[in-house]
């Protein structure tokens, strides 16, 4: 037999106990992991979809909320931008990319997104790049010509059931208007998932308001600069026309990131707090265990093992309790990140992956192993210092 | 000297107890005692007389307040902590009273816990060795089975074979058949003399058994050897 086998049979021995706390053990390391995930996909979620474009140019007001409903879909749309400030931008020299976007309506609670085939374009600079997973891209509608195409982001087809060639419609108001499917996008674990795209010349013509404006409305235009020095005079000119703002992604993600991390840190507490409980449990479980042992550990002592034997067969108990129920946490944290990514994206409307694998598992893995180790110390050491003669047979 | 030719040798033992009141409980006081090698002594007294304190010291498991052990010519309270209790792994049997098997461990792991704690045989070897011991003793059909789930003289039996299994030069047992029917008592008693005398090995045995006495070659009352109890005669 070696120890580890030992400190199996023990654990087998008291299968319920064991079982018990291992799954508080699993719990905590859950809830931590899920945390983590999530705040992380979270932050991964809001720089991704900020880093593309260097600015936005929507109408005065809320930066925030611009940059929240045109990059995250998020958040009600803020007043409308002339389309002409996207025929402005589109003839400046400076400007490398400009992209309209306008946002309206939903369809079964996913949003409706106009936008020009640019949007869909691959450049060298961009992060997110858009693949077809079936269909085709939306076709750039003359003005006066809509097509009513739809490209669905993944989660839209999936969630729904549309598939190509199918037709759709919000509201008997809107069946003068169908849209057909054309296409779907692969998944980006972004916003796009969730949106509804079409050209502008469908968005104006179903929209009742914008169908009778001589200039046509848009929520926002994403800017990418030829160069980077031309950012501060382009957010400078932007802002001081009487009509519109421009807004840093980046600053408004700081500010984001900012209360993210308030959040984080109460978060932070009542994981420490959780720890704490489970340490406590395992160390109570432990601390029952070498007490109610402690004529078998006498036995043992009387056979000749040494106390450091008795030690080590404690601790790897206790270690083992962790490691088994660090291993199932680990996976669960896994399950909880997943489901809470589901319900973040269908309340909140923030699209993230959680799915990731980073090097902290085997930190988490590691500490709470480190956790089982130290919570099994005290029993170790009542059992190390077990008198044998007083806990073998009443003396004759 | 006693203990150059004895297995087992005692000089000048005395072994006091610490009460909470400053104040002492002196339970033995042996001026000698020397156990032949391959001799059967049984050991027999009344309760509190000491005779498991005695198994105790000898087998190294407390130290005597004065005094010295020797096992086989080696002073055993002269080892450290550590080197006593790979000697007593090696070279000591124990059978308790109540057998005090591990609940958590079969038959056969409760023989092979007691070969892990010694390096006498090596370790693949160790499950062979300890199916060879139950199966003599006649429990082929038991190695699979917990303390639970096998009868009184069943559980005499594994824990004879968890004392016999290191190949012990003595062998102490603390009333082995006190749990058992007579019956019973005289089979399992029986062949453990067997097995022990075969090897010639050293017993030392408590029992008031008359089984066990008829077999001894020498039969020792506590109220010869200690003076504790000579004295409050």
């Amino acid at each position: 037999m070696t120890l580890v086998a030992v400190a199996w049979k023990y654990l087998l021995g008291r299968v319920m106990t064991t079982a018990l706390t291992g799954l508080a053990v699993a719990l905590g390391v859950a809830l931590l992991m899920a945390t983590f995930l999530l705040t992380r996909g979270i932050r991964d979620s809001f720089t991704a979809g900020t880093t593309d474009y260097n600015l936005i140019v929507g109408a005065k007001g809320s930066s925030t909320q611009l940059v929240m409903n045109a990059i995250f879909r998020i958040d009600v749309p803020p007043p409308n931008i002339p389309y002409t400030v996207f025929e402005r931008l589109t003839v400046d020299t400076r400007v490398e990319a400009a992209v309209p976007l306008l946002l309206g309506d939903a369809y079964a609670g996913f949003r409706y997104v106009a936008t020009t085939p640019l949007y869909f374009q691959s450049f060298p600079w961009k992060r997110q790049v858009l693949t077809l997973a079936d269909g085709q891209f939306l076709h750039d509608d003359p003005p006066d010509q809509p097509r009513f195409e739809a490209l669905l982001g993944w989660a839209v087809a999936k969630q729904i059931g549309l598939r190509l060639g199918d037709r759709f419609y919000e509201g008997e108001e809107m069946a003068a208007f169908p849209l057909t499917v054309v296409g779907i996008l692969r998944p980006t674990s972004g916003a796009d998932d969730r949106t509804i795209f079409m050209s502008l010349a469908s968005f104006w013509e179903m929209n009742e308001l914008s169908r009778e404006m001589a200039v046509k409305p848009l929520t926002a235009v994403l800017v990418r600069p030829k160069r980077l020095s031309d950012i501060p005079i382009l957010h400078r000119e932007y802002n001081v026309l009487p009509d519109t703002q421009a807004v840093l992604p980046s600053a408004v993600l700081l500010t984001v990131f900012k209360l993210l991390g308030i959040a984080e840190e109460v978060l932070h507490i009542v994981l420490g707090i959780v720890a704490l409980v489970v340490f406590l449990y395992l160390f109570v479980s432990m601390y029952h265990a070498a007490l109610e042992r402690k004529r078998e550990i006498a036995t043992m002592r009387a056979l000749g093992a040494r106390r450091t034997t008795i030690f080590s067969i404690i601790v790897l108990e206790s270690c083992g309790i962790t490691l088994a129920g660090g291993m199932v946490g680990l996976l669960g944290g896994y399950g909880v990140a997943w489901l809470g990514a589901r319900v973040i994206a269908a309340r909140g409307g923030i699209a993230l992956n959680p799915m990731m694998v980073t090097p902290m598992h085997l930190a988490v893995l590691a500490g709470v192993v480190l956790l089982g180790a130290l919570a099994g110390l005290l029993p170790a050491l009542l059992a190390y210092r077990t008198e044998v003669a007083d806990n073998l047979t009443p003396l004759s | 000297m006693p203990h150059t030719h004895a297995a087992v040798a005692l000089d000048r033992v005395t072994k006091s107890f610490p009460l909470g009141n400053r104040s002492d409980l002196e339970v033995l006081n042996i001026a000698d005692l020397a156990l032949p090698a391959g001799s059967y002594t049984v050991l027999r007294g009344p309760s509190g007389s000491g005779k498991t304190t005695l198994l105790n010291l000898i087998a190294g498991i407390t130290a005597p307040t004065a005094g010295k052990v020797w096992l086989h010519g080696t002073e055993i309270f002269a080892l450290s902590e550590p080197d006593r209790d790979r000697f007593r792994a090696a070279h000591v049997g124990y059978i308790f009273q109540t057998f005090n098997l591990f609940a958590a461990f079969t038959a056969l792991e409760n023989v092979m816990f007691a070969m892990m704690c010694t390096s006498k045989l090596p370790r693949h070897r160790h499950r062979q060795r300890a199916e060879e011991i139950l199966v003599t003793l006649g429990l082929r059909r038991r190695l699979a089975h917990k303390p639970h789930q096998l009868s009184r003289g069943e559980q005499q039996r594994v824990a004879i074979a968890r004392a016999l299994a290191n190949d012990p030069l003595v062998v102490l047992a603390d009333e082995p058949c006190a749990s058992l029917d007579p019956k019973t008592a005289r089979a399992v008693l029986a062949e453990f003399l067997t097995l022990c005398r075969e090897q010639r090995r050293t017993l030392l045995v408590v029992s008031h058994d008359e089984a066990a006495l008829t077999e001894a070659d020498r039969v020792l009352d506590m109220a010869a050897i200690n003076r504790l109890i000579v004295a409050s005669v």
